[in-house]
């Protein structure tokens, strides 16, 4: 398993250089079945990353320009009349196309077409006009939110925020990064170079993996500790939702599988935990301090689970 | 609130125990007027103002911030500076912020007419007489039951407290009378076991409070000098106590205080005046008199039992005589001294409840219980420490080698914490980056390895194999070795009985 993530991650690295990290978490999004948001700047290849990635796995790519003139249609399908049979008939939507389905700039889409979106990304399932259409599966959304020129936007809201289950963040690449990337773009486009190292049969199953790793009591209760925490910092105004529990667990046990492990560690947690946490901790206005320090705090107060309940042999102190 | 009761009621116990064998005027003017001590507060509060550091006015401080961060101020021309983070949203100048393209911030210049200003500190001084006038009823409350507990109850108590020690004086007399008749002991040899005992006594002691760094010391030497009173029937000077009771509180109540610490302190407060109060009063001339009266009683049975005497002497007789007429007539007269005294033990008991007797002794009972196992305390500490330690350590060996390598990793974890080389809140797997140099050659890398197993047999279903048990094994000896080696004599003591990590 661990190679053919490599593969993967080898192919995509033909197209984005530097970014190892950001790449790894997504695939390791994909196999938890979960979605991503992308907080970037315009133009640090969010979208070529996204088809890059599609390639590898064999998926099918589709990509969605969000303005404030989308409708929930455009996304879901809708039905229409057709004249000669006299029926409504079903016209599937961008959403049914696509395995990988790049929302970009998700903040500037109306608030019905946002959790239009939201809704299908949570339930994998369309319901229009009283008709239920299962979603392609594998599914991965990557949502970005631009975070200059945000004027007339609407943010997305907390609790939608809280469907993600990680937030990501590419960043600009390096000097040599930026060099090997000129260099590449010169006479051709690397995303032609990309093949598909994964078959979406393989992907299937390695999600069905995923589900069957081992997650002792004690890294649940870790979990447990480290949201129940979260709710009573004194920075916090709304902390870690149960939901963001399963996002840690589910997080954290891909992590591991991706490691080449069947069983989650303390590490899976503290590995996962900021990128799936950051999104969901509301600070209160009066703090100065930002939610990664917030859960950074928590890392470093909550004991750890191997240290947690020490009691069982030795008794310290 | 909480914590001022409490120390309230310390300071009753204190004034309780102080009565309970300090019976004169003085004494019980300065009890009256140190009754007086819970109003301290309020009446500096009367002359000084509110106190700053109080719960209330730290409330009354946040509501007038809530208020003046979000009522709306006049649109005052006053003084503009850069946004601070925490500043009010309410208080940024837009249009100035939007000209110079930086966040720009009015400056808080708390314009307020003097009608207010008068007015809010009407409102001040009546809340404060308001105060005063609550804390004056709440303190003679607090008061008036407590003087006239101490005036009532607690002579009555005295005189209880004093005909139970006489009894039980008596009775350790008549034991004792035997014990001297049929075993007796040379001078010697008693006096140099006692010796040997005591002297035994306090080096467990000391050497007690240097393993635990606490406050023992102190306590101790309360201890040791209630027993020395009670013991010789010395009664030192009252104030002594009091210094003493002192010196603890200001060696263990540290501030803010904390609940343990109080508790502690009460508790130690209790049982020295307890211990003091119950046990002194039986040591002076009323219980000389009481043993004279049994070594007599006791020479008469033996001069029974002999047939030296055949009956009763004729002033016994009298003296019952009188007694029984005494009870019928209410007449108290006494023929001679120690028939007086017969009379009034006997009416004593016919006018005290039983059961007040039979509380009194059971809780002497479990005083003296006390003062024979408190001794013995640490070495059973010590000994279930080890107990434990031992039954941690035959984990090591069990048939599961999972577990066997968790409880061995977490003994190596134990040593490298008691010899400050821990990592605090790391995971163990991340601790290898942080070991100290001292350590041999290649222990990072063991150290890390062993790590992962502990972790795989922590988190996994898979059974490890006996070379991991073999490798956790070996990583223990080697850190016991090193570590056993760097530590000083005084680590190495905490290591070997304290925290039983050495056999």
């Amino acid at each position: 398993m661990r190679t053919q993530l490599d593969n993967v991650l080898r192919e995509v690295e033909k197209v984005i250089v530097g970014k190892r990290d950001v790449i790894e978490k997504i695939l390791i999004a994909l196999l938890a079945e979960g979605h991503v948001l992308l907080d970037d700047v315009p133009g640090v290849g969010k979208t070529t990353l996204a088809v890059a990635l599609s390639r590898a796995v064999g998926l099918a790519f589709r990509r969605i320009q969000f303005t404030p003139d989308v409708l929930p249609s455009d996304i879901t399908g809708f039905s229409m009349y057709d004249k000669a049979s006299g029926e409504f008939i079903y016209r599937p939507g961008v959403l049914h196309q696509a395995n990988i389905l790049l929302g970009d700039e998700i903040n500037r889409a109306s608030s019905k077409t946002q959790s239009a979106l939201l809704e299908a990304m949570e339930e994998r399932q369309v319901t229009v006009d009283g008709n239920t259409y299962p979603l392609a599966s594998p599914f991965l959304v990557i949502a970005t939110e631009n975070s200059v020129g945000t004027a007339g936007t609407q943010f997305l809201p907390y609790a939608q925020m809280d469907r993600f289950l990680v937030r990501l963040s590419l960043g600009y690449p390096d000097h040599q990064a930026q060099m090997a990337m000129l260099r590449d773009r010169q006479d051709r486009n690397p995303l032609d170079d990309v093949s598909c190292v994964l078959e979406k049969e393989e992907l299937l199953s390695m999600q069905r993996a995923v589900r069957s790793v081992t997650a002792k009591d004690a890294v649940l209760d870790y979990i447990t500790r480290l949201t129940m925490a979260s709710r009573t910092h004194e920075a916090v105004r709304v902390g870690i939702s149960p939901r963001g529990a399963l996002f840690i667990d589910r997080m954290a046990k891909a992590a591991a599988y991706a490691d080449g492990r069947d069983y989650v560690t303390g590490a899976d947690v503290q590995a996962v935990f900021r990128d799936v946490c950051a999104h969901r901790v509301l600070l209160k206005e009066d703090s100065v301090t930002t939610a990664e320090q917030v859960l950074d705090d928590l890392l470093k107060k909550v004991a750890s689970p191997d240290r947690h309940g020490f009691g069982a042999g030795l008794k310290m102190k | 609130m909480r914590k001022r009761w409490i120390g309230f009621a310390v300071w009753l116990l204190l004034a309780a125990g102080l009565y309970f064998f300090e019976n004169n005027t003085g004494t019980r003017i300065i009890l009256l007027c140190s009754a007086l001590f819970p109003l301290v507060p309020v009446i500096r509060g009367a002359f000084f103002g509110p106190d700053e550091k109080s719960p209330d006015m730290e409330k009354v401080r946040t509501q007038q911030t809530i208020r003046a961060l979000t009522t709306q101020e006049e649109d005052e021309p006053g003084d503009v500076r850069p946004y601070r983070p925490g500043d009010p949203v309410r208080r940024i100048h837009w249009k100035l912020s939007a000209k110079r393209d930086q966040v720009l911030v009015r400056d808080a210049v708390p314009v307020r007419d003097n009608e207010e200003q008068d007015r809010q500190e009407d409102a001040a001084t009546a809340r404060r007489s308001g105060r005063l006038r609550r804390g004056l009823l709440r303190g003679l409350a607090v008061m008036m039951p407590t003087c006239l507990f101490l005036i009532f109850a607690v002579p009555a108590a005295r005189c209880g407290g004093e005909a139970l020690c006489n009894r039980l004086f008596a009775a350790s007399e008549a034991v004792n009378a035997y014990a001297y008749e049929r075993f007796p002991v040379p001078e010697s040899q008693s006096v140099t076991a006692a010796a040997v005992l005591i002297v035994l006594l306090l080096i467990s002691l000391a050497g007690l409070t240097v393993l635990l760094h606490s406050r023992l010391v102190t306590l101790g030497v309360m201890a040791g000098c209630t027993l020395f009173q009670v013991y010789f029937g010395l009664s030192l000077p009252t104030w002594a106590n009091v210094l003493l009771y002192g010196v603890l509180a200001a060696r263990m109540l540290k501030r803010p205080f904390r609940r343990e610490s109080v508790l502690l302190y009460a508790t130690a407060v209790l049982v020295a005046s307890v211990l003091t109060a119950a046990l002194l009063p039986g040591v002076d001339a009323a219980t000389e008199s009481a043993s004279e009266a049994v070594r007599d009683r006791v020479s008469q049975m033996i001069g029974q039992l002999t047939g030296t005497v055949a009956e009763l002497p004729e002033g016994e007789m009298q003296t019952r005589h009188v007694y029984t007429q005494s009870l019928q007539t209410g007449r108290r007269e006494a023929v001679t001294e120690r028939e007086y005294r017969l009379v009034t033990v006997e009416e004593e008991q016919i006018s005290r409840p039983h059961w007040v007797d039979v509380l009194r002794i059971a809780f002497l009972l479990l005083l003296v219980v006390a003062v024979l196992v408190l001794p013995f305390a640490p070495f059973l500490l010590l000994n279930s420490r080890r107990k434990k330690a031992h039954a941690a350590r035959k984990v090591f060996a069990s048939g599961d080698v999972n577990e066997a390598v968790c409880a061995i990793f977490r003994q190596v974890i134990a040593w490298l914490e008691a010899t400050g080389h821990g990592a605090g809140n790391l995971l163990y797997r991340d601790w290898a980056a942080r070991l100290p140099a001292l350590l041999p050659a290649g222990y990072p890398d063991r150290f890390s390895q062993c790590a992962m197993a502990f972790e795989q047999a922590l988190y996994s279903d898979h059974p490890l194999g006996e070379e991991q048990r073999q490798l956790a094994r070996g990583l223990l000896r080697e850190t016991e070795a090193a570590l056993w080696k760097n530590a000083g004599w005084k680590r190495r003591v905490l290591l070997k009985y304290w925290m039983c990590l050495w056999e």
